[in-house]
């Protein structure tokens, strides 16, 4: 019995010695997302794995792995083998966790098999606020400082950096009241507990189009098919550029050190996922913006966008440490 | 209207669909009563297993998980004092006593008819009155939620047994557990002692399990000498005179399950215990005292949880809302078979509300059918010797807790937890109301502070507000009466001065 044990574990180490060698993958391989099951992370990672999971020949098995602002599944993935078995997809929140105190890790540790797409933030307002632009509201809040009530999803969310944007940029005092999500905060605006607020532009277009709230414009340099009359902040704004393009992105990621056979079989597999038309009209339906990108090209869009976050946030006051001691690059 | 009635019968006449339906509420009462095994963790799964399949046929299954697992948490309740979710923990309350006495059968049988009956008011109430309740519950803000969340803390009266006082401590434990992890709305941590795992939290979940479970099984080891208890067999299904007799509670209930389901903060959990509370205090005579096995105990929660299905439905279909935890993921499905799920939803595709009003009605049919047949194989498991039976428990809770979120530090709190609940029991004290506080305590932690933090930090301002609004005044209003009748001063006035007061 004993030997038959022993014989089995023999088997079992040989193995994984010959998965990380060569012939990835020859098991299946675990996904772990970031954040619960319905959000948008968990539905375009659920929508691209299945053309990948052909290319590969194996299963991916997803998990969610919620937690911390995603830090439970990042440290998670992190303590496993770098043999591109464990897979972290997960959104940019990692990209702050230095500056926000949570964990030691960032995309600096990871390898980005495929940065899927990019959010693109909009502003919206309950029906009854006495202001219909940004323009408006940036007039509104500086004559009324601290009154009006801003939607926010917690410090380092979208709304809390968007907001940190248009306080650097012009005198911008609000209130932000804090909800479990753009979900909810969206639907505690709808009842008015809150004025206005920053959020996703998938998430809020259907409201707006069913004239529930109103959209006073997108932090983007060009308008949204989704949403054509939304104008963009740069034209009132012009010094928003140097922000832009910004927004929440979606990624597939292994550790840094992971093989580099196994990287590239990783990366192929899901660029054929990111090419699929269902994919992509999934992703535009939405208004999510297509990156598809990795390796080299994916690390400089994470470097740049890790740099001009974290120093937004920090100036705003919502980060707990200075992006200084972590080495990360004033934009 | 001829369109409406052929979407509405959709899933009744194509027998795809039909099955479809029928394998959801069978899985669904199965998933739903293996404490750790969720109806969203089942509807998630079947996000990525329904991708190419056809938008009705994957809705088919999931609406019938959804129903017959809202409803499966009850079995494992009843029979082993595990509820298999959150929702059934106020149907253990007075279910498992029933069991004790041999009345498993019994029990089951009426928790089946009126979990039903819950289900076919809420889907009465989504598909008459869907606009309203929705444009209603929107319309609730922080601070309601937070007035709503006092009043569910009240029920510790309900839930403490013979001391208040330990009642009182239990449920302030319960919070105080709650407020472990990232804070939402600052990312501070509290009471993380530097651990990422306890970033999280402690799962409630995984708390109810070791509270219930595992210390119900502790506990079950003083008695390995005594033999099981014979379970009576031959009256299962409920009389009409019971139902009749049940009748007007559980319209009650059933209506506190729609509206508190509508309402998107809140769902079937906070539903369940609402609605015994409720049952505990109109039941003037039970038979039995309440937590010794009381039907309307078992009556109220049952109708208020499975109402809160049609419930959740409500905002979601009307507004793109979800209700609850499980309609949130459905949106995501809707979303992933290229629909938009959003208040236009209704005007676009109305084939869509009346396909779910009419699956939703084959689910609950068949829950009927699936729930009220298999009872006297279930009914064995207890009569099953204890050498079996308590190992069986542990392993339960032990697969239960790691499914949660497939962590071990789950299993560790879940196994902590049956220790402590097996003393807490052992000195008087009543684990209800500590589940109770780690419930509620985040809904009311964080509506307080969005409340106060929209008031711009003034108290005075928060109060007035709150007396100026319809909706918060009536709901400070409630509080304040449920106070002032438990008084023994408000007792004495009802009675005409004469009679003794009760601790309450």
């Amino acid at each position: 019995m004993i030997g038959k044990l022993m014989g089995a574990a023999a088997a079992l180490a040989l193995l994984v010695g010959v998965a990380s060698a060569g012939d990835f993958p020859d098991r299946d391989i675990q996904g772990i997302i970031q954040w619960g099951a319905g959000g948008s992370t968990d539905l375009v990672m659920r929508s691209v794995s299945p053309e990948a999971e052909k290319v590969l020949g194996r299963s991916i098995i997803m998990t969610n792995k919620t937690g911390g602002v995603g830090a439970i599944a990042t440290q998670f993935v992190a303590s496993q083998p770098a043999d591109g078995y464990t897979l972290l997809m997960s959104a940019e929140n990692p990209q702050l966790y230095k500056v926000m105190g949570l964990s030691n890790l960032d995309y600096g540790d990871f390898y980005p098999v495929n940065v899927l797409a990019r959010g693109v933030p909009v502003l919206v307002a309950n029906n009854d606020a006495p202001f219909n632009t940004i323009k408006e509201l940036v007039d509104y809040v500086q004559a009324n400082p601290g009154a009006v009530r801003m939607g926010s999803t917690g410090p380092g969310g979208l709304p809390s950096v968007v907001g940190g944007m248009l306080a650097a940029e012009t005198d911008f005092k609000v209130t932000a009241v804090p909800f479990d999500g753009d979900g909810p905060a969206l639907t505690a605006m709808q009842g008015g507990a809150v004025d206005f607020m920053p959020a996703v532009l998938g998430v809020a277009a259907e409201h707006v189009k069913a004239g529930r709230i109103k959209v006073l414009g997108i932090i983007d340099e060009e308008a949204s098919p989704i949403l054509p009359d939304a104008k963009p902040i740069t034209a009132d704004y012009p010094e928003f550029k140097k922000y832009l393009p910004w927004g929440p992105f979606f990624g597939v990621f292994v550790k840094r050190d992971t093989p580099d056979d196994v990287k590239a079989k990783l990366v192929e597999a899901f660029k054929a996922g990111a090419e699929k038309a269902d994919f992509q009209k999934l992703l535009s339906d939405r208004g999510y913006v297509l990156l598809n990108i990795s390796g080299d090209e994916a690390d400089a869009f994470l470097r740049k966008w890790q740099s001009t976050t974290a120093w937004v946030v920090y100036d705003a006051g919502i980060a707990k440490k200075s992006p200084e001691e972590f080495g990360i690059a004033k934009p | 209207m001829i369109d409406a009635f052929s979407y509405l019968f959709m899933s009744w006449l194509q027998p795809e669909l039909l099955a479809l339906t029928a394998i959801g509420t069978c899985a669904g009462i199965y998933i739903g009563a293996i404490p750790g095994l969720s109806v969203t963790m089942a509807v998630s799964i079947l996000i990525s297993f329904t991708f190419g399949w056809q938008v009705n046929h994957a809705l088919a299954l999931m609406n019938g998980i959804f129903m017959g697992g809202v409803y499966g948490g009850s079995r494992t309740a009843i029979l082993l004092n595990i509820p298999g979710a959150p929702a059934a923990i106020a149907t253990a309350l007075d279910g498992y006593p029933l069991a004790k006495k041999g009345e498993a059968g019994n029990a089951i049988g009426l928790s089946t008819v009126m979990s039903v009956l819950g289900g076919f008011i809420g889907i009465i109430v989504l598909a008459l009155a869907a606009p309203t309740v929705s444009e209603f519950a929107i319309k609730f803000q922080p601070r309601d939620y937070m007035l709503l969340a006092v009043m569910g803390i009240l029920l510790v009266g309900s839930l403490s047994g013979e001391s208040l006082a330990k009642g009182i401590f239990a449920g302030a434990l319960g919070m105080l557990l709650g407020t472990v992890g990232l804070d939402p709305m600052t990312a501070e941590q509290r009471f993380t002692f530097g651990s990422v795992e306890l970033m999280n939290g402690i799962s409630p979940v995984a708390l109810m399990i070791g509270l219930f479970g595992v210390s119900e099984a502790l506990n079950q080891l003083h008695s390995l000498h005594l033999p099981a208890i014979r379970q009576r067999v031959d009256k299962i299904i409920p009389s009409l005179a019971d139902v009749k007799k049940y009748l007007p509670l559980s319209l009650q209930t059933s209506a506190i399950g729609v509206f508190i389901g509508a309402l998107p903060g809140t769902g079937g959990d906070i539903a369940a215990l609402m609605a015994y509370d409720h049952a505990k205090r109109v039941t003037k005579e039970p038979e039995v005292p309440f937590g010794e096995g009381a039907k309307e105990g078992l009556v109220a929660p049952e109708t208020a949880n499975n109402a809160a299905v049609g419930g959740a439905y409500i905002p979601m279909l009307t507004l793109g809302i979800p209700g609850d935890a499980v309609t949130a993921i459905i949106i995501g499905a809707l979303f992933i078979h290229g629909l938009n799920p959003g208040p236009l939803l209704l005007v676009q595709k109305p084939d869509m509300f009346w396909f779910t009003v009419g699956n939703l009605t084959l689910a609950n049919i068949f829950l009927l059918i699936f729930g009220l047949t298999g009872i006297r194989i279930f009914t064995r498991i207890i009569e099953c010797p204890k050498g079996v039976l308590l190992p069986l428990i542990l392993l339960l809770s032990v697969v239960g807790a790691y499914s949660i979120n497939n962590s071990v530090s789950d299993v560790w709190w879940m196994l902590g937890f049956g220790v402590l609940g097996y003393f807490m029991k052992f000195y008087g004290y009543q684990v209800g109301p500590v589940v109770l506080g780690i419930i509620l305590s985040r809904l009311m932690d964080d509506n307080w502070r969005r409340a106060i933090i929209s008031e711009r930090d003034s108290v005075s301002d928060f109060f007035f507000n709150m007396l100026a609004s319809p909706l918060s005044a009536t709901l400070f209003a409630a509080i304040v009466l449920i106070l002032i009748s438990q008084t023994p001063f408000w007792k004495k006035f009802r009675a005409g001065g004469s009679a003794v007061p009760k601790n309450g």
